[in-house]
């Protein structure tokens, strides 16, 4: 597949996935996300919020229409909430984790200078009758750094950023395990997306935004702030849909390897449904339609709602075990989102208006 | 190297074994480590029916010559006891059972792990290390009935990212084992890794032997410890030592909130010594030696926790006709979790110990 940048997306994947970032603490990442945006964008820039917007300049003649992309580029992660005689870490958590899934896991603690630790577990050896039979909840896990307490209580004050610590594991069929890919496989799509676009130059101005604090829960603030600054005239959030394991049931997920996860319901206005789905099969690209009866959950909720109400659709990328540190996703799934994205965006004519103006 | 007159702890040798796979009947990797790091040390080296290394090494003569030579059994001169030190190269891991249609992996636990630290975590498979996840609803999907319950370990699954029976059978076959996909770091004086439950043990055996001990002695790397004892048993019978100590990476109860009864043994404050658990009475009169050693060398040392656990110790002690037997641990905490701590100023202590404990012996032990 042509590329202009060197990275391919499983690269992509594994540094973006690779840098912190919990909602509200996603600093660090924007800069890097900046740098990575240049590389693909005509313009790079970061509203007061923190999120990141890369421009696109479209074809047509000005004033143009906007087309709005959004992924988020916070991961769900944790802050300090004590330190505890002898050094260990009590965490609150920033978006929403099954503590069944941390007992075990190594984490990185976003002190100066970083430092590594554990969620601690009681061997088997030393535990009562029927403890095990009982799950952990958050508030009676802690975190082992294997410090001095006075070195912690120095260096990890209240509030310290702490994310798992799980570096990028390949499966076969290229498929990649990582913490953080919810949502930022969404970023990468946007990547290659503006990086197919920039040699199938839309008629619309695209902006490509990295959104801030989607996994905080209130409100997708960075969707919903972006969207309100660009005033754009339709948006698409990209983002994660759950993928297919046991457990889960049919309906709830779409399979890995299957393309990109088109949602349908009220978040999304049917027109632009349509029209992915037609750009899908011009590229002769696997799709799924996702139902989402009660909202896509997605940083479209919030740009559907911003400015007078704007017309949106979600592409989901499949995604297996979100919101535990192995979330998995296909590479190529990536690919075909990002080329449906860019097809779609590439064919929209300079005409095209979800306002239907009956008389 | 020497440290308080004892050999120094190998530490790049713990790595490597700590990194190493090596689940219960499965320990060739790190027995291959250990054999090759042994061979140029010992006078005789083999591996025993189970599966288990077994290293002779004499004593040094009093003019400092090899040992084989001059030292031969009946040779006259007092040489002390012979001891038996021991370790087992075994860890905590799975196997894969069943492959389904679908390319997921069933397992079964192979020694002792908590089934809730299993969701979530990352997995190394077979020799190659084809790496694998076990993954979790997520929590959108969990219904609410199932979230204060504890998925059990047979309703979890190994994801190894293949699509089908056949793409998964061909990198994994049906038993093969996985391992904890942990690394070996040092965090200040404190490492972190996988298996120090008895890597620990393994390794501050063979820094024992980068020197002709006091006396003679069979090091005995053992198979199968987690899974009931078993390499040691074996392998007791076949060396017949005058004595046993047993070189284990035990549980630290340290944890906040425990009340204090439970909070010991601690990382970081020197070898623990066993009084009695769940498989052996240590011999009275070799603990005292061991405990007067570390009086005399200023090895701080801490008591155990009585009544928990069990080692290698309690088969050794009852093989033969019996064989005085102890154990000398290197307190770690985590342990059968994916990631164990320990202090490697104690794994120090440990072989300084043990090291002149030998020397104890070879002057007091009738």
């Amino acid at each position: 597949m042509a590329s202009n940048g060197d990275r391919s997306s499983t690269e992509w994947l594994r540094y973006i996935t690779s840098l912190p970032g919990v909602p509200g603490h996603e600093e660090a990442t924007a800069r890097e996300l900046m740098k990575a945006f240049r590389t693909v964008a005509d313009r790079v820039e970061r509203d007061r919020m923190g999120s990141v917007y890369a421009w696109i300049q479209g074809t047509g003649k000005a004033p143009r229409p906007r087309a709005l992309l959004a992924a988020h580029m916070d991961k769900i992660g944790f802050l300090v909430r004590a330190v505890e005689p002898g050094g260990y870490l009590r965490l609150t958590e920033v978006g929403g984790f099954d503590s069944r899934t941390l007992p075990g896991k190594e984490v990185s603690i976003h002190s100066s200078p970083h430092m590594a630790g554990v969620f601690a577990t009681r061997p088997p050896h030393l535990q009562k009758r029927g403890e095990a039979d009982r799950p952990i909840p958050l508030e009676e896990l802690y975190i082992d750094t294997g410090r001095p307490e006075r070195e912690v209580r120095r260096k990890v004050p209240i509030g310290t950023m702490v994310t798992l610590r799980q570096s990028p594991v390949e499966l076969l069929g290229d498929r990649l395990a990582a913490p953080g890919m919810d949502d930022r496989a969404g970023v990468v799509v946007m990547l290659r997306a503006l990086e197919l676009l920039r040699s199938k130059r839309p008629a619309w101005d695209v902006v490509a935004v990295a959104t801030v604090e989607e996994e905080f829960g209130i409100v997708c603030l960075g969707a919903r702030t972006a969207a309100e600054n660009l005033r754009p005239d339709l948006g698409i959030a990209i983002d994660v849909s759950h993928g297919d394991m046991p457990g889960a049931r049919e309906g709830d997920t779409v399979p890995l390897g299957s393309g990109p996860a088109l949602s349908i319901g009220g978040n999304i206005h049917p027109l632009i449904l349509e029209d992915l789905k037609r750009s899908a099969r011009a590229l002769s690209m696997p799709y799924r339609v996702e139902p989402c009866p009660t909202g896509s959950g997605t940083d479209a909720m919030d740009i559907q709602i911003a400015s007078s109400g704007v017309p949106t659709a979600v592409i989901g990328i499949p995604c297996r075990y979100m919101h535990t540190g192995v979330e998995t996703v296909e590479p190529r799934d990536v690919d075909r989102c990002a080329h449906l994205l860019a097809h779609y965006l590439s064919e929209l004519s300079l005409e095209w208006r979800a306002v239907e103006v009956l008389k | 190297m020497s440290v308080n007159g004892a050999p120094a702890f190998h530490e790049s040798l713990l790595e490597a074994i700590s990194n190493a796979p090596g689940v219960s009947g499965g320990e060739e990797a790190v027995r291959a480590i250990l054999a090759e790091y042994a061979r140029d040390k010992v006078d005789s080296l083999e591996v025993d029916p189970m599966g288990s290394l077994v290293a002779r090494i004499e004593p040094a003569t009093r003019r400092g010559r090899s040992g084989r030579r001059n030292g031969a059994r009946g040779s006259g001169a007092k040489k002390g006891p012979h001891v038996m030190l021991c370790a087992h190269m075994d860890e905590v891991g799975l196997m894969v059972t069943a492959v389904e249609k679908e390319g997921r992996l069933r397992f079964r636990r192979v020694g002792g792990i908590d089934p809730r630290i299993l969701p979530g975590q990352v997995f190394r498979l077979g020799i190659e290390g084809t790496r694998a996840v076990v993954g979790a609803l997520p929590p959108h999907l969990v219904p609410r009935t199932e979230r204060d319950k504890v998925t059990a370990a047979d309703d979890l699954y190994l994801d190894i990212g293949a699509r089908s029976r056949e793409e998964a059978e061909e990198r994994v076959p049906v038993g093969s084992y996985a391992v904890f996909d942990t690394t070996y770091e040092a965090w200040g004086t404190t490492r972190k890794g996988k298996a120090f439950d008895d890597r620990a043990g393994c390794a501050v055996l063979a820094s024992l032997i980068q020197r002709r001990p006091p006396v003679p002695v069979t090091a005995v790397w053992s198979v199968q410890e987690e899974v009931g004892l078993r390499g040691a048993a074996a392998a007791a019978r076949r060396v017949q030592p005058d004595l046993a100590i047993v070189l284990e990476g035990t549980a630290s109860g340290e944890s906040p909130g425990a009340p204090p009864d439970e909070q010991y043994p601690y990382m970081g404050r020197g070898p623990a010594l066993t009084v009695q658990d769940r498989s052996l009475m240590v011999h009275a009169r070799l603990l005292d030696a061991i405990e007067d050693t570390a009086r005399r060398h200023r090895v701080p040392t801490q008591w155990k926790r009585p009544g928990v656990g069990g080692t290698d110790a309690g088969r050794i002690a009852i093989s033969g006709s019996g064989v005085p037997s102890a154990v000398v641990s290197v307190v770690c905490r985590y342990i059968h979790a994916p990631a164990a701590f320990l202090d490697v100023r104690d794994a120090q202590r440990a072989v300084t110990l043990v090291w002149h404990t030998l020397e104890t012996l070879r002057k007091e032990w009738p």
